[in-house]
């Protein structure tokens, strides 16, 4: 009987609670963002954390709004999913790090796929090894103010994100920005040039892939990754720049070595250079750049130095740089080339006549030699 | 029968060896070098794969290169020791007898002869590929050289030698590989098996049909004698010290032409064509900060009241809720709207600070914006003189 009592006791304590508690999360359904920018709409409001830092807590509403996130009427909690009321709970964040890290797991609640690109992406192995200065998805995506990056259509990263693309990895690799923007692809970008590269277009966007990753598959894969545009007449044409510069760089000595040790030893290092060996990485100037092209003789010298550094001034003709021999451009191998295309057909030719004549006739002879005896 | 039985020494146990060497090195030349002329082909891939990779393959093809070299030197010395010393006639000497030979063999397979053209020790054909093969050694020689020390060969020649010697030593190498198989193949192996390069021996049958004038001059005792052995000592006495000296020269030429220059840093990378740290964030933009930072100091000589210092503090510590936004129905803005309280009622009580919920809040904790424990005093001490607007 006692017991009885308890147990119904227990189950009227529930329904009671039930009820109570029921109306209360009918009555405050996700936080709309108009109660938590009721506070954070204010201007200049911030908290110091304990490391010193100050974390901005405004939210510009109608910047917010306009923003890919805001015009598809994402609520803050969507994000935020651990604040469902005020007072908020405590914090126990000491930087704006932590802040960040807490909440850009957030991100992969709808954007799933460009998370799991991420976790195969150079600063994810770094993160991984403990560097949480490496990127995670806030630093380069503002979740509040962020605008479409791609066309929906077409699923193409937008002009206007393409130029700003160099911008946003600059604020971790300002450096290498500084050489970017100074070099045939960058100065070229800022101008509006669609054509030209990003910093994404070599590394790749989510899993971004960087060149010193314990292996040298980044390198020994250069000359195909430059020639996904430089092999491409629809692009090259345009600023009249030859296509054969892959063929011609295979067919050479260093292109030879590369290609051939790349698809045996595609991570181990290869002393033959790439196209970044000479051109330079992200600090590419035109070839006839009069101060660091290397078109430029004295240029030239100084990068075959790099590698040869017994290499005289005459050395550089070596190479036939990326021209295919004609009468005028390297003669001495057109016409080495011209005397093989004649002597090959013509001995070899002339041999198969000849052993094709003596065997025919042999035959017949064997043949006539049977029917004698 | 007897012509079956009978055999004749074509070539000697050293010539055999020299073949041997040759067609060894000729074969591992061409399967280690070929695939470097056609890098993309499948099978060059798999032969590369097979030898190890493409510096294995080039170690390889340096040193078959080089055991040609070595069987070339000894090659012209025995050459030499045959013309010099045993004066045997120069049988491999092409002479327009083989150009006729040719000819008429050529006429006789088109069936415009009756008979073939009677050859001796050799014939044209053997004649043609011996003087190809040494036709395709200077070529490889050279063209090997420019290759193998470049920046020495810039120096002397243009550079553009030096991609005009590739395209001529990857040329050369389809010839000579493509003339083995067809002109080789078929003169040794297919017409007929002739095995007298590993026998040393040929019958009467084989010399009759392909060397039928040599045998002939065998038949007759015009084939060459060798010397008597005071000649011959004489002869060697002045030709050993020539070959040795010029054995000693071609080999430090060898020497010179495998070890004279390391073209490139051998096992690593080149440098880094770039040299900038990688990661270096930009200065941050700083955060706008609050637009107004009044600070509210309690005037110690002025009256304590709203207007000098309870509504400064309180828009500032609590106004970003309990200010225009007015959350829970509260605001600081005016001294009306801060006596009026919020939806629960009055937050001050005039005289009566214990009992304003404003004191009650701020002394346990834990509200958004706390006061500090001087501005709650200052607070308290406000509303017990009754909250005074002026």
């Amino acid at each position: 009987m006692k017991r009885f009592l308890l147990t119904l006791g227990f189950f009227l304590l529930i329904f009671v609670g039930l009820l109570y508690v029921a109306p209360v999360s009918a009555a405050s359904p996700p936080q709309s963002n108009d109660t938590c920018l009721f506070c954070h709409s204010q201007e200049g409001f911030t908290v110091e954390l304990p490391g010193g830092e100050t974390l901005l807590l405004t939210i510009d509403k109608s910047a917010f709004e306009e923003g890919v996130h805001g015009s598809n009427q994402l609520a803050c909690v969507d994000c935020h999913t651990d604040i469902t009321g005020f007072p908020h709970p405590e914090r126990t964040y000491q930087t704006l790090r932590e802040v960040s890290m807490h909440y850009y797991v957030s991100c992969q609640k709808c954007h799933s796929e460009q998370y799991q690109l991420t976790l195969d992406s150079v600063h994810q192995r770094a993160l991984a090894a403990g560097n949480t200065n490496a990127a995670i998805c806030t630093d380069c995506h503002n979740p509040h103010y962020q605008h479409r990056l791609t066309d929906p259509e077409s699923g193409a990263v937008t002009p206007t994100a393409r130029v700003n693309i160099p911008k946003t990895c600059a604020r971790c690799h300002s450096l290498i920005y500084g050489e970017y923007k100074e070099s045939v692809h960058g100065s070229a970008l800022t101008d509006g040039n669609p054509d030209v590269p990003t910093c994404i277009d070599c590394h790749g966007v989510h899993n971004v892939r960087g060149p010193q990753e314990g292996n040298f598959a980044f390198h020994n894969l250069t000359p195909q990754l430059c020639a996904r545009c430089h092999t491409d007449a629809s692009i090259m044409d345009k600023y009249g720049i030859s296509t054969q510069i892959l063929d011609t760089y295979v067919a050479d000595f260093h292109g030879t070595t590369v290609v051939l040790f790349e698809k045996i030893a595609p991570d181990q290092p290869t002393n033959k250079p790439v196209c970044t060996d000479c051109h330079g990485v992200h600090s590419i100037k035109r070839t006839d750049d009069p101060q660091y092209g290397i078109a430029m003789k004295d240029n030239l010298l100084t990068t075959c130095r790099r590698c040869h550094p017994d290499a005289t001034a005459d050395f550089p003709d070596a190479w036939m740089r990326h021209y295919i021999p004609s009468p005028d451009r390297y003669p001495v191998v057109y016409y080495v080339n011209l005397f093989y295309k004649i002597l090959i057909p013509l001995v070899i030719g002339g041999m198969a006549i000849f052993v094709l004549t003596d065997a025919i006739r042999r035959l017949m002879d064997r043949r006539k030699g049977a029917a004698h005896s | 029968m007897s012509k079956d039985k009978a055999t004749y020494v074509r070539f000697s146990l050293t010539q055999r060896i020299e073949h041997l060497v040759m067609l060894l090195s000729f074969t591992t030349l061409a399967l280690t070098g070929l695939p470097q002329k056609y890098p993309l082909a499948r099978i060059s891939l798999a032969l590369m794969q097979f030898l190890g990779g493409v510096e294995n393959a080039r170690a390889i093809h340096h040193i078959a290169a080089t055991v040609l070299m070595f069987s070339t030197i000894f090659h012209l010395l025995s050459v030499g020791y045959k013309v010099f010393v045993l004066r045997l006639p120069m049988t491999m000497l092409p002479s327009l007898q083989d150009v006729r030979d040719a000819w008429q063999m050529f006429l006789y397979n088109l069936g415009l002869r009756k008979s073939r053209p009677q050859m001796g020790r050799y014939t044209f054909e053997e004649k043609f590929e011996y003087w190809a093969l040494v036709w395709g050694l200077l070529i490889m020689g050279l063209t090997g050289f420019l290759m193998w020390n470049p920046i020495t060969s810039a120096r002397v020649l243009p550079g553009e030698f030096i991609p005009a010697a590739k395209a001529a030593h990857g040329a050369e190498a389809v010839l000579a590989v493509l003339a083995v198989l067809i002109w080789h193949m078929y003169g040794v192996h297919l017409r007929r098996f002739n095995k007298s390069m590993w026998t040393g021996k040929l019958t009467e049958e084989e010399m009759l049909e392909e060397h039928p004038l040599e045998l002939a001059d065998i038949k007759a005792g015009v084939k060459s004698q060798r010397p008597d052995p005071t000649t011959l000592r004489r002869r060697q006495r002045w030709y050993f010290p020539i070959a040795a000296l010029l054995s000693v020269v071609l080999l430090a030429a060898v020497y010179g032409f495998v070890s004279y220059e390391e073209t490139a840093i051998t096992t690593v990378a080149p440098p880094p064509m770039e040299q900038v740290p990688v990661f270096v964030p930009q200065t941050p933009t700083p955060l706008p900060l609050p637009t107004a930072t009044p600070t509210a100091t309690p005037g110690p000589a002025a009256a304590l009241t709203w207007e000098s210092y309870v509504g400064p503090l309180l828009q500032l510590r609590c106004g970003t809720c309990h200010g225009a936004t007015a959350m829970g129905g509260l605001s600081y803005l005016t001294y009306e709207d801060a006596l009026k309280g919020g939806e629960n009622g009055p937050v001050i009580l005039p005289g009566d600070a214990v009992n304003s919920r404003i004191v009650i809040v701020m002394s346990a904790g834990g509200h958004y914006g706390q006061l500090s424990l001087e501005e709650l005093s200052q607070l308290e001490e406000w509303i017990n003189d009754g909250a005074p607007e002026k």
